[in-house]
């Protein structure tokens, strides 16, 4: 009941501040906080659970509410929280309450309706993280995406329009053909077993023909990497981020681009680990070039906010490539990325913000020698930036290592190719410092900063920013909670998958039809043996 | 003729006995909310008439043939009631419409209540056409509809206070729809005596039993049902029959233009539904070819022409060339788990959103209208901005009046086939059958055309929230529309948000047919 609970407490939450604004000033802000605590308080109840389970226990959820909700096609409301998805909770509620402090005073227009979405955003995140019916998982994929296109398309900057109608297409054009996969995964199932129903533990025991499997594993893949975003489609990402209000991009970069890398976790790897295998070179080929090609384009950018953009689609890539390594210790590096990059990322959209509302430019050709007007955002940013290019001690360092080390077994190469990416990262970070922080005040700086009066970091800011960049140390330096959290989604996931291997490696029927390293050792002893 | 197939047919009965109680009472006493009254008693009485019977129907009785020409039954008196709701819709929209554009107390004296006996006599015209059995009376039904429908597209004519320009395109519209609507009924005459010459049958029934020796091997009969599918497919714009819909679409009064674009192709589908149902065509490989070419092109076409439209009528009609796509989609499953479910679904699913969407902006206009007899604002409108029907009007309107771009937004949302709306359930259900049926390709035409789809309805709801030039908040530019207008639309985005959050509920309706 918790779970339903956080969700409606969201919803409602969201409609209050709407109205409220209509007899308090600054309702809206107050009721988004008060609820955002409140969820957060409740989700603390689940604290209990994380020591008491361990790896191998039979139930894997520690939580779990069903309620039929479309009979007819075997839907019902389903959700539940295990390891990966209250971590991923824990970020989404902890970033909420972030970038309502982040941004308290940014908006004007229509604050009430602003938070509104901001809070349905929210909620539609959550119901991503817990449903574990394929029918409401897709539907809460969706709910989060209205208000989101509302939140740029309202109370974006210039380009907001173009920007909020091309992350729109892309997620969801993408999405249905999510939708076919699901379709057709539960109608495979049902001519199976006669059982028509979406729910995610019974699918995860249908047997798929390999061909087939293959193309719904694509179509979920393709969902899942667009919203990531991965090298073909991530298009949509910059442009999305970069008009987005301050709150909005923190929203995007923080938890809407997790619900890609955890739908990958959750949904593809269990649902098809044969045809994952098969995929996983080319999975990792994609997420090794985001890598690289994400550093490039970053360190190419002028304006702050693409920069930090593109640099998502670079750490975005050690998650792909990480999951798809298929390697317990790898995926456990791209979980750590994921919180990582969602707290450093999220720090640095907010700095950028207050760098915008003080000086109304984000353009580093316009930026320069802030240090000495404004040393304490200066100091943080410091930090977020050494963060992002993967500092030892601190999460990201941890998250990019872990990755490394477990691909590293799988695909040398690859590994290989996107360790360069860390120098890409050193490189665009540094040169962002350099241009904006370091040297001489920009002389077209001295007029706004008279103007607007432009202030250092306030307490509340500073407080925001300072417990993000606590967090990350604590992730830096003591990552085993975390590590011990996913472990048990983890385990199962790669189970599944070492147990096809395994079989692949052993039977020698299936040997013929796969590819497979061992394949030339055995053949080559038959060839010699006669 | 038994008592029992009188009472069958009780739904027209009452609608004809409406029609004859409209005409004497407009020829003694003329009253616009008197017609208004007495149409919309005659629809609601004709609405409970469907329940009577469908509560006569029971067991051995599922059906009752009416002569051969007419059989009812459940799903016959389920399309029913869903067009005589629809029709009720329309009469509100069209007093809201008339109430402004015609003045009988004026010189030349124009009088608005021909209008609801037309109204009536589609709605007979549909009916008939749903229930029935025959040749005679498929002709009986589609003619009915067809001619009541060129006086009502052309209406704003007979209102002396329309707009001239809205005279002139709603005249253009009338001649457009007559002639090609008369061409196609020609070709689907042809039709059915071409079949009727291979099979030797007019009844439904009768050709289903000759089917068998004739389906494959006669070409007179495949050329006959082609020639009528041909006609059907005009009635629902399909590609490549849709070059009238936009022009017509736009030129005619908006009830109206909501009248064509739900009850005109809803009974269609009841109707398809139940011929190829008994002649069991689904078999017929060349005929689902034929349907799928035209599907794919609807969804296509539709859709890519409607992206760069601006104005909203003519955007909508080529939407809905793009939703009937959709619905052949899953029409073509046929007789499977979930095909026929599918298609009603989603014919329920259109009707609402598209009701929605047209009663919208046909308040909307109106209420500019009510602006521009007080003379507050230019009759003919200088710029986009200025015109009801163009998008630009729309700019920020959420700001202005939040209830009623709600309604409409939730209608393109709905329309789009975002979740929590009807729409959404009733894309769902096209991919189930779809999946259910193995078509593929199909199914890629379904999501190319969302997507393209996707493009324009979000310009539109992004066009709404647009903050700037947003009037003071002293509302001048609040758009003020009439209460029955906003009641209609509370009721309808209420249908399509309940049946997208809770489908079971009309899925359980549907099941019970």
């Amino acid at each position: 009941m918790t779970l339903l609970a956080i969700i409606i407490i969201l919803f409602t939450g969201g409609i209050i501040a709407w109205l409220s604004e209509r007899y308090f000033k600054a309702g809206g802000r107050w009721i988004s906080l008060i609820t955002l605590l409140l969820t957060a308080m409740l989700l603390t109840n689940y604290f209990t659970f994380i020591h008491s389970t361990g790896v191998g226990t039979a139930e894997p959820w520690w939580d779990s509410l069903q309620i039929s909700w479309i009979p007819r096609f075997g839907i019902d409301f389903h959700l539940a929280i295990d390891g990966l998805s209250f971590l991923m909770l824990a970020l989404t509620l902890a970033m909420g309450i972030f970038g309502v402090l982040m941004t308290w005073n940014d908006i004007s227009f229509r604050r009430g309706f602003f938070y509104f979405n901001y809070l349905w955003t929210l909620a539609g995140v959550v119901g991503v993280f817990t449903a574990i019916d394929l029918f409401l998982f897709f539907f809460f994929w969706e709910v989060m995406l209205i208000p989101m296109l509302f939140l740029i398309a309202v109370w974006g900057y210039e380009q907001r329009i173009y920007a909020a109608i091309k992350f729109f297409i892309f997620t969801q054009a993408s999405s249905l053909l999510m939708l076919i996969a699901i379709v057709g995964l539960v109608y495979i199932h049902y001519t199976n077993t006669g059982q028509l129903t979406f729910n995610y533990n019974a699918l995860l025991n249908a047997r798929l023909p390999p061909g087939i499997a293959y193309w719904l594993m694509l179509g979920f893949f393709v969902a899942f990497i667009v919203k990531l975003p991965a090298l073909p489609f991530h298009t949509w990402l910059p442009d999305a981020h970069t008009q987005a209000p301050t709150a909005g991009s923190i929203l995007l970069a923080a938890i809407l681009l997790k619900t890609g890398a955890y739908g990958l976790l959750r949904f593809n790897l269990p649902l098809f680990p044969e045809s994952s295998i098969e995929f996983a070179p080319v999975a990792m080929t994609i997420g090794a070039i985001s890598i690289i090609y994400g550093a490039m384009l970053a360190f190419a950018q002028r304006d702050m906010k693409r920069l930090v953009a593109y640099s998502s689609v670079s750490h975005m890539g050690f998650v792909l490539l990480g999951l798809y390594a298929l390697d317990t210790i790898a995926i456990q590096g791209a979980v750590m990325q994921m919180i990582a990059h969602g707290l450093s990322t999220a720090a640095l959209f907010a700095l950028v913000g207050a760098l915008q509302h003080r000086l109304h430019t984000r353009d580093m050709q316009q930026l320069g020698g802030l240090w000495g007007r404004l040393p304490k955002l200066s100091a943080i940013a410091l930090f977020f930036a050494v963060a992002s290019l993967g500092l030892p001690g601190l999460g990201n360092f941890v998250a990019e290592f872990t990755v490394l080390v477990g691909s590293f077994r799988t695909n040398h190469w690859m590994t290989a190719l996107a360790a360069i990416g860390l120098i890409g990262a050193a490189l665009y970070a540094l040169l962002m410092m350099q241009k904006v922080f370091f040297g001489k005040l920009n002389k077209r700086l001295e007029k706004p900063i008279r103007e607007h009066e432009a202030t250092d970091l306030n307490i509340r800011e500073s407080c925001a920013l300072l417990t993000l960049a606590a967090l990350l140390v604590f992730i830096g330096l003591h990552p085993q909670p975390i590590f011990n959290i996913a472990e048990q989604t983890v385990q199962r996931s790669t189970t599944k998958i070492e147990a096809v291997l395994n079989i692949q490696k052993f039977s020698p029927e299936k040997i013929s039809s796969q590819t497979h390293p061992t394949r030339l050792e055995h053949t080559s002893i038959e060839d010699t043996t006669p | 003729m038994s008592a029992q197939e009188l009472f069958g047919i009780l739904p027209l009965l009452i609608l004809s006995a409406g029609i004859v109680i409209l005409l004497l009472q407009v020829s003694f006493w003329r009253g616009h909310l008197g017609a208004l009254a007495t149409t919309t008693i005659t629809l609601v009485l004709a609405m409970t008439s469907c329940f009577w019977v469908a509560g006569s129907l029971s067991g051995a009785t599922s059906s009752i043939q009416v002569t051969g020409l007419l059989q009812v039954d459940y799903t016959a008196l389920f399309f029913c009631l869903i067009l005589l709701l629809t029709a009720f819709a329309i009469s509100i929209m069209g007093y809201n419409y008339l109430r402004l554009r015609c003045d009988p107390k004026g010189i030349s004296g124009s009088y608005p209540e021909e209008y609801y006996i037309l109204l009536l006599l589609a709605m007979l015209g549909a009916c008939t056409l749903i229930f029935s059995s025959h040749f005679a009376t498929f002709f009986l039904g589609l003619e009915l509809i067809s001619l009541s429908l060129y006086p009502m597209l052309g209406f704003s004519l007979t209102g002396d206070l329309s707009p001239k320009r809205e005279k002139l395109q709603s005249l253009e519209s009338a001649i457009k729809y007559l002639i090609l609507s008369a061409l196609s009924t020609a070709l689907g005459l042809f039709g059915i005596a071409l079949i009727y010459s291979a099979s030797g049958a007019l009844d439904f029934v009768g050709i289903a039993s000759r089917i068998t020796e004739l389906s494959q091997t006669s070409t007179l009969f495949a050329t006959g049902v082609t020639l009528l599918l041909i006609s059907i497919a005009f009635k629902l714009s399909l590609v490549p029959f849709h070059i009238w819909t936009p022009d017509v679409y736009q030129g005619a009064p908006t009830p109206t233009t909501a009248l064509i674009a739900t009850v005109g192709k809803g009974a269609v589908i009841g109707f398809l539904l139940r011929f190829f149902n008994i002649l069991d065509l689904y078999s017929s490989q060349v005929l689902l070819d034929m349907l799928s070419i035209a599907a794919i092109a609807s969804m296509l076409v539709g859709n890519l022409l409607a992206l760069m439209q601006t104005n909203i009528k003519r955007l909508l009609a080529y939407s809905s060339i793009g939703h009937i796509g959709y619905l052949i989609v899953a029409f073509i499953i046929g007789k499977s788990t979930f095909g026929t479910e599918a298609v009603i679904y989603y014919l329920v699913a259109y009707i609402i959103t598209t009701l929605g969407s047209f009663a919208v902006i046909g308040l909307v206009a109106d209420s500019v209208e009510e602006k521009v007899l007080k003379g507050e604002y230019p009759e003919s409108p200088l710029s986009d901005v200025q015109n009801p029907y163009q998008r630009a009007f729309y700019r920020g309107l959420l700001w202005r009046s939040p209830w009623l771009a709600g309604c409409f937004a939730a209608m393109l949302l709905s329309l789009a086939g975002i979740p929590l709306t009807i729409g959404f359930i009733g894309k769902f259900y096209v991919f189930t059958a779809g999946v259910e049926g193995q078509m593929w390709v199909l199914l890629a035409g379904v999501v190319i055309g969302s997507a393209l789809g996707l493009f324009y309805y979000l310009r539109l709801l992004l066009t709404m929230v647009q903050r700037d030039n947003v009037p003071d908040i002293n509302n001048t530019g609040a758009v003020q529309i009439a209460t029955s207008g906003q009641l209609l639309l509370l009721i309808l985005t209420t249908a399509l948000l309940v049946f997208g959050i809770f489908p079971q509920i009309l899925i359980n309706w549907i099941n019970a047919l």
